[in-house]
């Protein structure tokens, strides 16, 4: 606590206990998988597969040269359908390249594994963008170009923590794969060529804390770090500020620190030791919305019907259907939406509505603000249309964390209100 | 199936605003109680008080209720709805316990309307409102119905009036100080045991009030904390200033924290959110600048009331607060610390300017009675009518005269009504020694001046002034007392010692 500023982050009750200790389901791709086109924001991709071709698990389908390299891998083996346009999590329809699974699941790597005790850093680093890997923590941001940059690196921080409620998809992954993972971690110490590992992990899950210190014991350089149960300590610029007690400007690399996301290092591992792409994803279908919250295992491109229905279905008429945690993930208003690779989570709610009263101006928004900003103020503005206000109050800083909603007492849409005047900014540049 | 598009976040926390006013009126509601239970258990006050703060209490809830309802009314909107998320009651309920006990009725009603219609609802209602509406409510009873007093339910004089009317909110002087916290120690102040503001009295309960609150999340610690903090340090070095001893200097701080509405202020008014910044550095400043104001505003302007006007001072300037510290926090932290630094300075600057500006009061000593001298021919005594009726050796060889000599009855008897004996004279014994000019005594027989003053100036006093003066050279008569009637009785007993004077040969 500080005099001047609020907490700038809050507990947040994680209901984690739902899918915890229960055994990870696998499901299946059903007759078809709907493989996504879309990489950090850009549609343009080479389609390298046409209708009727027969591809294998791991059969590159397209690659993206907008800017960043970005490859995408079959899940499945079968025959390709051609081209669809479907609602995607981030909301808008998207190209999805359909493939009818043969069920047979043939393996195809798509490149050469890697022992990355022999390889050098610049091998690894073209390995990891030849193998697509993305940041796992819900960005979907290519991780080769963070350690392109790399220099003087301080710190690899490996982001464990799962903030958002009802996530335990690291949790699970721990707990069955942590030597795996630990490949890929430690084959990002030495692309980072970092002083040091510190693996962050919430206090409050002392199971986890006691397996990963116990397996990291003998290897010098690494460390387990237990971060409070605060939200969003995940995010990179607060996770620096508690582990490093420093402030960047743009990057975490300013200060010499990498974060990438435990998910990730399991994505890098799977790639190092199998030459397996990102064509699998781990995540946690949680929420009261859904008969048996648990942890699944599927294929990228299998629709969230299929996983809900894998899970018992909905409890309700009316729920609020969530791609991702229930602070940053998007509701979305059809099932038919697929697993995505950096998707992490679906967490499926029973519709409440809360009725607002008006602002009291508590500001309690602006207390627990991660960024420090004042969403109270930068509604105010929005509401008046102040671009000038907006600008002064660095509305566009805002990173959509969704806690000024969460603790608004007025019940307030207050980030809806910050994204309208980020919206209005962004208009009024262009 | 039907899936519901919400704008995420989709997690929201348990507290909200309708349950914090709730909290926040069972806290005013506990302090009413103490209030009640006060008058009710004093053994000076009873059933008149107790009923007359029930009516009080009546007649805010009920003009708050209707005015809303009529606002509703005339916007089409539903009432019950309008009235139970406007929170205006908690307005109502401040304004009442800022009220003390002999507050007529309908000045508190006149004042709730404009707390409430004014103060709140033209705003544009909870929420928009820039001042503290029981604040502006209570400025208008204070500043238009100060002599609007319910005599039946008088109270003693309350501190806050002590120490501004008789003390001018600052002494020095150690028998002042025991005089003032004889009437109220500061035990009594802390414990409320004493009449005031309605709801302002009991310090002790008010903090623990507050920490409830802070800890509920009702209210912010950094205002009370700064707020009353730095009453405290401000009042403390303008003791220390003024000449207080640094050993026993705390009753003055502590007196100013426990009077005066200064801690409900603190914990129900200066924290209200509407009305203060909402960033935590805009609360910070805005608080030590309500402290600075209030201390001005009791020692320079000697006004009983400091926390109220601090308060609509503050609400006024917390647009420009927010103004200054619009932007990232992280990046504000050093203007804040710069703001709070000057502000400091300029604070503790203040008090030495007010410690030059004021006198610390002095216990009033009585006045000297004036002595005024009459010369022995005085035209006024010269003009009396005296006779000389006889003489009487004494055995140590002192002769004792009679003398009739007119005075203020026989003068201005004839011009009072009712007099009944006009035109009679005084009468007067002297005995001058054997030396023949050396006065023994002077002493009046028959006092005519009587039923009027004359008595109080032929005192003992007056007559000892004669004993062993020289007649014969007596030049002028010392008249001890401020009472100008006397002077007449005076001149009587200077035209018998002129009589004498006169059969002595002098």
């Amino acid at each position: 606590m500080s005099l001047f500023t609020g907490s700038m982050h809050l507990h947040v009750p994680g209901y984690k206990e739902l899918s915890d200790d229960k055994e990870l389901l696998e499901v299946a791709a059903g007759s078809q998988v709907f493989i996504p086109l879309y990489a950090n924001h850009s549609l343009k991709f080479d389609v390298l597969v046409k209708e009727g071709d027969q591809v294998k698990v791991g059969t590159k389908l397209a690659e993206c040269n907008d800017r960043m390299y970005m490859p995408i891998y079959a899940s499945v083996s079968g025959t390709v359908k051609g081209v669809q346009k479907r609602m995607h999590m981030s909301l808008k329809p998207l190209d999805h390249i359909v493939i009818e699974s043969d069920g047979k699941m043939e393996q195809a790597p798509a490149f050469q594994p890697l022992d990355y005790q022999q390889a050098s850093r610049e091998e690894l680093i073209a390995f990891m963008k030849e193998a697509g890997i993305v940041g796992k923590g819900g960005a979907g941001f290519p991780t080769y170009v963070k350690y392109e940059k790399a220099k003087e690196v301080k710190k690899l921080i490996i982001d464990a923590i799962e903030c958002e409620p009802y996530i335990t998809a690291d949790h699970v992954m721990m707990a069955t794969r942590f030597d795996d993972i630990l490949v890929g971690i430690l084959a990002m110490r030495k692309m980072a060529q970092a002083e040091e590992v510190v693996i962050a992990i919430k206090k409050t899950h002392t199971d986890t804390l006691e397996l990963v210190s116990k397996a990291v014991a003998n290897i010098g350089g690494v460390r387990v770090e237990a971060v409070p149960d605060v939200y969003p300590i995940g995010w990179e610029r607060a996770l620096v500020r508690h582990i490093m007690k420093k402030e960047y400007d743009k990057l975490p690399i300013e200060v010499g620190a990498i974060v990438n996301n435990l998910n990730t290092c399991y994505a890098f591992a799977k790639a190092l030791l199998r030459g397996q792409g990102i064509i699998t994803s781990i995540l946690t279908l949680s929420g009261d919305g859904v008969k048996n919250p648990v942890n699944v295992h599927c294929p990228i491109g299998v629709p969230a019907s299929e996983l809900i229905a894998a899970c018992g279905g909905y409890t309700s008429d009316e729920v609020k259907l969530i791609a991702g945690g229930p602070m940053m993930g998007k509701t979305i208003v059809n099932d038919q939406f697929v697993v995505e690779r950096q998707m992490n989570a679906i967490t499926v709610l029973v519709n409440h509505t809360v009725k607002p009263v008006a602002c009291q101006r508590c500001g309690m928004c602006s207390d627990v603000c991660p960024v420090g900003l004042q969403p109270v103020r930068i509604a105010q503005a929005e509401k008046t249309k102040d671009k000038a206000m907006m600008e002064k109050l660095c509305a566009s800083d805002c990173i959509e964390c969704g806690l000024c909603t969460y603790v608004c007492p007025s019940k307030l849409e207050v980030t809806e209100n910050v994204r309208k005047a980020k919206r209005h900014m962004a208009m009024a540049k262009k | 199936m039907k899936f519901v598009f919400n704008a995420s976040p989709n997690l929201r926390q348990k507290l909200s605003t309708k349950r914090m006013m709730m909290e926040l009126t069972i806290a005013l509601l506990i302090v009413y109680a103490f209030s009640l239970f006060y008058y009710a258990s004093n053994s000076e006050y009873g059933t008149a008080y107790v009923m007359q703060a029930l009516i009080l209490m009546a007649t805010a809830l009920v003009v708050t209720f209707v005015c809303e309802a009529l606002w509703a009314l005339f916007k089409k909107e539903a009432m019950i709805p309008y009235i139970s998320s406007s929170f205006g009651w908690i307005t109502a309920i401040i304004l009442t316990l800022m009220c003390p006990v002999d507050t007529q009725p309908y000045a508190l009603a006149i004042a709730t309307f404009f707390a409430i219609f004014v103060g709140r609802i033209l705003f544009g209602g909870f929420g928009q409102n820039i001042f503290n509406p029981a604040a502006v409510g209570f400025a208008i009873i204070f500043a238009s119905f100060a002599g609007a007093k319910v005599a039946d339910v008088a109270t003693a004089a309350t501190p806050t009036a002590l120490i501004a009317g008789e003390y001018n909110w600052l002494t020095i002087n150690d028998s002042m100080i025991s005089a003032l916290l004889g009437k109220y120690d500061l035990w009594t102040l802390f414990t409320g045991w004493y009449p005031g503001g309605l709801g302002e009295t009991c310090t002790l309960l008010l903090l623990v009030l507050g920490v409830v609150l802070i800890i509920r999340k009702v209210i912010d610690w950094r205002v009370p904390v700064i707020y009353l903090g730095s009453i405290l340090v401000l009042t403390s070095i303008l003791g220390l200033m003024a000449g207080m001893s640094i050993t026993n200097f705390y009753w003055y701080p502590l007196y100013h924290l426990c009077t005066g509405g200064v801690v409900f202020g603190a914990v129900f008014m200066l924290s209200d959110p509407v009305t203060s910044p909402t960033s935590k550095m805009g609360k910070c400043v805005f608080a030590l600048g309500a402290g600075i104001i209030t201390v001005l505003i009791r020692v320079l302007a000697n006004a009983p009331e400091g926390c109220m006007y601090s308060i609509l001072i503050m609400n006024m300037l917390t647009p420009a607060i927010e103004q200054a510290f619009a932007g990232k926090q992280l990046a504000l932290r050093k203007k804040a610390w710069m703001t709070l630094g000057v502000l400091s300075v300029l604070g503790i600057g203040s008090m030495a300017l007010a410690n030059a500006a004021i006198t610390p009061a002095e216990p009033k000593v009585p006045e000297k009675p004036k002595t005024v001298m009459i010369p022995m021919d005085d035209s006024y005594t010269a003009a009396l009518n005296a006779t000389l009726d006889g003489s009487l050796q004494n055995e140590d060889g002192s002769t004792t005269y009679t003398v009739t000599a007119e005075g203020y009855a026989a003068k201005e008897g004839p011009n009072m009504p009712n007099y009944d004996h006009p035109f009679d004279p005084n009468v007067f014994e002297i005995t001058i020694a054997a030396d023949g000019k050396t006065i023994v005594s002077l002493n009046p027989t028959v006092i005519k001046d009587t039923p009027y003053i004359g008595d109080k100036i032929l005192n003992k006093k007056y007559l000892s002034q004669f004993e062993g003066k020289d007649i014969s050279t007596l030049q002028e008569v010392q008249k001890n007392d401020v009472v100008s009637g006397a002077t007449f009785s005076v001149k009587s007993s200077m035209r018998a010692l002129l009589e004498v004077k006169k059969a002595l040969g002098y």
